[in-house]
């Protein structure tokens, strides 16, 4: 079971190949990478999914079988804005557009809203449970 | 020296931000103390520079529930600044100027609600007040904004503003003590790293415009 705690503007991202059970949990916090040589590209939505669909190909995933789960992408706090706007919004246009760009399958999403969210993935059933504060559990 | 990372801060440099911290959270505590009609001490402030992690598994870890009042700085200074207040604070606050406290946030209804980010925002902005007059700066505060919900997402709201320019957040806080106990009530200042250098240079240690 992979765990990702106390997503707010950030994102889950569940890819799984299920024929081969091989599943990832990528947690990104920014839409666009846009600097080059910044150290940490899963901390952004296209680099964090390319560089982790990379990494699953090169255990044998099959990048035709990859499909993914989302959630994520709250905001948290409703204020004018602030200088990035909304974080959340662009997080899941950024994911959406990268997966779209990949071919990979959107399965399942739960984003957006202003409640944070705990994922949990189950890398056995390619189940994802989110978890929030006031909710009961929801499955993806 | 112009800093380009949270990191890079020197020693003196850290000296002064505690000292912001110190004088700010004072002049919060004794609008506090106004407020509810106690005394109100300060513990020592930390200046602290966290990466994610750290940030999310910070005081109770990710997933405890808190409440969060969020205003952002504009002018002179670009930043964030949150009260994170969690339930030994609600309650104090709530049992003075209301009479009641509650038993979890579920008992949070609009009249606690409201006065828990009145509380907040007089906090913020007593700190505020006071380093604005302190280095001379002109600094413009948003309305209040308020949520309950895990520490974890509220705790990386400013990360995720600032977290294009820096892995780190820097956070300037103080913690308070009401009848002899610690209550868990904490003032973060995020400036962005651009107004850290700025108001580091308007206090005369480094950095500049």
């Amino acid at each position: 079971m992979l765990i990702t705690y106390a997503l707010g503007s950030c994102i889950g991202i569940c890819l799984y190949d299920k024929q081969i059970k091989l599943g990832a949990l990528v947690h990104i916090m920014l839409p666009i990478n846009g600097e080059p040589g910044r150290k940490n590209t899963m901390k952004y939505a296209n680099t964090g999914i390319r560089e982790t669909l990379h990494q699953m190909m090169s255990q044998g995933a099959s990048k035709s079988r990859i499909t993914a789960k989302i959630a994520g992408g709250a905001k948290m706090f409703e204020t004018g804005g602030g200088a990035l706007g909304n974080i959340g919004q662009r997080n899941i246009d950024s994911v959406r557009m990268t997966l779209k760009a990949e071919g990979i399958p959107l399965l399942k999403e739960d984003v957006g809203g202003s409640t944070a969210r705990t994922l949990l993935f189950d890398v056995g059933t390619g189940l994802g449970c989110v978890r929030s504060y006031g909710k009961p559990e929801l499955i993806i | 020296m112009e800093i380009k990372n949270y990191d890079q801060l020197s020693s003196l440099e850290l000296d002064t931000l505690k000292e912001i911290g110190s004088i700010g959270t004072g002049n919060a505590a004794n609008s506090l103390s106004s407020l509810i009609g106690k005394t109100v001490r300060i513990k020592q402030p930390e200046v602290r520079i966290m990466g994610y992690n750290e940030a999310i598994n910070w005081i109770g870890g990710p997933e405890e529930i808190t409440a969060g009042v969020l205003v952002r700085m504009s002018g002179q200074i670009t930043g964030i600044m949150l009260s994170v207040q969690q339930l030994d604070f609600v309650n104090l606050v709530l049992e003075s100027m209301l009479g009641h406290g509650v038993e979890d946030y579920l008992g949070l209804h609009e009249m606690e609600s409201s006065a828990l980010v009145e509380v907040g925002n007089i906090m913020i902005s007593t700190f505020i007040n006071a380093l604005s007059s302190l280095a001379d700066i002109n600094i413009e505060l948003t309305v209040p904004a308020f949520t309950v919900d895990m520490q974890g997402a509220i705790m990386t709201v400013p990360m995720a503003e600032y977290g294009g320019q820096s892995d780190y957040i820097m956070t300037i806080g103080g913690n308070f003590i009401c009848g002899g106990k610690e209550i868990p009530c904490r003032l973060l200042l995020s400036p962005n790293i651009k107004s850290l250098n700025f108001l580091l240079g308007k206090l005369g240690v480094s950095g500049g415009e």
